[in-house]
């Protein structure tokens, strides 16, 4: 079932450093006539909020002007959310407020796919809001690879959490949930998108033109949704990821990561259903697949776990035995 | 005098009614230079420990496309602007290190009106600062006839005296008209003069073969506490002003084991040097004659010393440097510099000085700068380094 995804992991993962040239980058956006646009959905982000704006601003506007459009799209924050944001330049809009007429839903895939409709942009690169550590690197990071390959359409982020640095070998370090839940569950079902070292980070950018052609979940499943309609449509191929060093955001509670969970999995079980899957079951893979990187390279970790099972000690001879004698 | 007076006052006269006007510019402008300030401070930078942050500084440098960008031996990152005659200079310096270290989280939180964290004031913001000048310059469109020199320095609190500031100054080959050290904190600081000034640590050890059961013997705490008590009995005039301060206690780690060695750090400033020195020879008598008398062992090690040097109040860098500020509606505060402006004036340059913003719980972790005075402290520097580049500051 995995077919050349080692090359592929070779092709189309990548580090921020390799763009750090934005001169270059902005003339190869402008010889292609392309226009981006960023999206930062919120949701009371007072703390965070302003340093991203006038971070990514200045940097990426007014210093290299990467980025044509900049906005903020919230979910209804009763904090200082839009005051912060608009105070150092940013377009604000209320998700509420765009496309009216077919209503009003709270999450932040709404906020993501009204982004589609209320921007303009070619590429559209969405950055949660809640990043302390935030960086231009996270923005020219993802929409570099969409720049410069015509055939990627999509690019996740993933990062750092500096482990085992002394050895120079460190784990992939996905959150809870992907290690728990999405790693292990795209093993069974889907190995080919195992390739994707973080799954669920909330930074990817994108071309508009596969964007209007996905359904968004509203809630925790928007991204795991946007990789599985998009491996069905098109492949592999058409992903790339960024590797955008550390990133530091807010710890969530177990409790948090429960109730996120059990979206991601009516998300990924719809899916399943749709793909025909659940009805006709394949058998399922015995290789659980994790990631490893050293010296710069990414390297897939593939371990077979196969799950044997006894059968009931009832159906024993021996057992039976044993208990009738006694 | 009185015409060269006048003379100055004449040309100073335009300058000072752009500012109000330049305040508003340079508010509409902020966004770049309050982005350095952040990504700056988001670097930890001790003292000795300023590569990072300095690798940073040099590359704005170079992405503003300043000429002659580098790092010197000493840690410093400098570049310059050249002039459009460039027969000399005005050198500006903002000290690239914090008393922060590195395991601080380093996390500079940005609200519509103020920014919060470790040493923001303290002085990532007065580097950001020094960094946009030829941006800001541009930007209003002041083409100055001296070169500005734009000199990051490391190593200058604490133990490092100031060794990138003088170790810069030594290696400079352009002559300079005058200097500014550009500090984040506070709006209306006004340094023209360095405070002589001596660091010192004394360490106390109680030596392996200490006969405890001598009369009166005790750890390290019991004898920092009287050696601190003789201290105190030193006599320190009120004139010429001098000061003594007990800056930093390191002594044990637990409930109940008696410590064996601990440390006193202090600071002595006083207007006279005379004083220092007679200060500097009682503290080591003292430490001789206790060590002697308690059977301990007690260094004294002076890791900063400053003379005093200054230039009048009546000096034009000064007296133009007050009539800027109060255009700006800022309200000056004399207080003498025991930082950079020192290696400045021994340096021979005419210096000075100049916060920039209004700042709350400057050194603590959730220091904080607010953003609206910023806008008039950065046009008070800007204006500065116009009046010096006219030569209304010569003296």
């Amino acid at each position: 079932m995995i077919k050349q995804t080692d090359n592929w992991l070779e092709r189309n993962t990548f580090h921020h450093s390799a763009f750090w040239d934005l001169i270059k980058l902005v003339e190869e956006k402008e010889k292609k006539g392309l226009k981006i646009s960023l999206c930062i959905p919120t949701l009371n982000e007072e703390k965070t909020i302003g340093k991203e704006v006038l971070i990514l601003r200045s940097e990426l506007m007014e210093r290299y002007p990467l980025i044509d459009e900049f906005a903020v799209i919230d979910s209804g924050s009763n904090d200082k959310t839009l005051e912060v944001a608009q105070s150092y330049g940013a377009d604000v809009y209320l998700a509420s407020d765009i496309l009216p007429e077919v209503g009003n839903k709270r999450g932040k895939g709404e906020n993501l796919w009204k982004a589609i409709h209320q921007l303009k942009g070619d590429i559209i690169c969405y950055v949660d809001a809640d990043i302390s550590n935030i960086h231009p690197r996270f923005v020219y990071g993802l929409v570099a690879p969409l720049i410069q390959r015509d055939e990627i359409s999509y690019v996740k982020a993933f990062y750092d959490r500096p482990l085992n640095y002394s050895t120079g070998l460190r784990p992939s370090g996905g959150g809870r949930v992907t290690e728990i839940l999405i790693r292990p569950l795209f093993s069974l079902f889907y190995p080919e998108l195992s390739h994707i070292i973080q799954p669920l980070s909330g930074e990817y950018a994108a071309r508009r033109e596969v964007l209007e052609k996905i359904p968004f979940p509203i809630g925790y499943g928007v991204e795991t949704s946007h990789l599985l309609d998009l491996y069905e449509k098109y492949d592999l191929e058409t992903f790339a990821q960024t590797d955008l060093d550390r990133r530091v955001h807010r710890n969530q509670t177990t409790n948090a990561l429960g109730k996120m969970s059990f979206g991601i999995l009516q998300t990924f079980f719809n899916r399943l259903h749709a793909q025909g899957k659940l009805d006709r079951m394949p058998d399922l893979e015995t290789f659980y697949r994790r990631f490893e990187v050293e010296d710069g390279h990414y390297r897939q970790l593939a371990q077979e776990v196969v799950e044997e099972e006894r059968p009931p000690m009832i159906e024993v001879e021996g057992y039976r035995q044993r208990q009738d004698a006694s | 005098m009185l015409f060269e007076q006048t003379d100055s006052e004449t040309a100073l006269r335009p300058l000072l009614k752009e500012i109000p006007e330049r305040i508003e510019l340079i508010r509409q402008k902020r966004d770049s230079f309050l982005t350095d300030a952040v990504l700056l401070g988001e670097i930890p930078s001790p003292t000795f420990g300023e590569k990072e942050r300095i690798r940073v500084v040099a590359d704005r440098f170079r992405e503003n496309g300043l000429s002659q960008t580098l790092v010197d031996e000493f840690g410093n990152a400098s570049a310059e602007l050249p002039g459009t005659e460039g027969q000399s200079s005005i050198l500006i310096m903002a000290h690239a290190d914090s008393v922060f270290s590195p395991e601080v989280r380093h996390e500079i939180q940005v609200g519509s009106d103020f920014m919060t964290g470790p040493g923001i004031a303290d002085n990532a913001l007065g580097l950001a600062a020094m960094i946009s000048l030829p941006r800001m310059l541009s930007e209003l469109n002041i083409h100055l006839r001296d070169n500005l020199i734009l000199v990051a320095n490391s190593r200058s609190l604490g133990r490092a005296n100031l060794e990138g500031a003088h170790g810069f100054l030594e290696t400079m080959s352009l002559p300079a008209r005058a200097g500014i050290c550009v500090e984040g904190s506070t709006l209306g600081r006004l340094s023209y003069s360095g405070l002589g000034t001596l660091r010192g640590e004394i360490t106390l050890q109680v030596p392996s073969d200490y006969d405890w059961k001598r009369f009166g013997a005790s750890g390290a705490i019991s004898h920092l506490t009287g050696l601190i008590n003789q201290i105190r009995e030193i006599p320190i005039p009120k004139e010429p002003k001098t000061q003594l301060v007990f800056g930093g206690l390191k002594c044990g780690s637990s409930y109940n084991t008696s410590p064996r060695q601990g440390s006193l750090r202090f600071e002595i400033t006083s207007e006279e040097d005379e004083i220092i020195g007679q200060m500097e020879n009682q503290l080591n008598e003292i430490c001789e004659q206790f060590s002697a008398e308690t059977g301990t062992r007690v260094n004294m090690e002076v890791v900063a010393k400053r003379k005093n040097c200054g230039i009048p109040f009546t000096h034009p860098l000064v007296r133009t440097t007050r009539s800027i500020m109060q255009e700006a509606g800022i309200t000056p505060q004399v207080d003498p510099s025991t930082g950079d402006l020192n290696a400045l004036i021994l340096g021979g340059l005419p210096a000075v000085t100049l916060g920039l913003t209004t700042v709350e719980n400057l050194r603590e972790v959730n220091e904080t700068i607010r953003l609206d005075p910023l806008y008039a402290g950065m046009a008070q520097l800007l204006t500065l380094i116009q009046a010096i580049d006219q030569g209304i500051c010569d003296s």
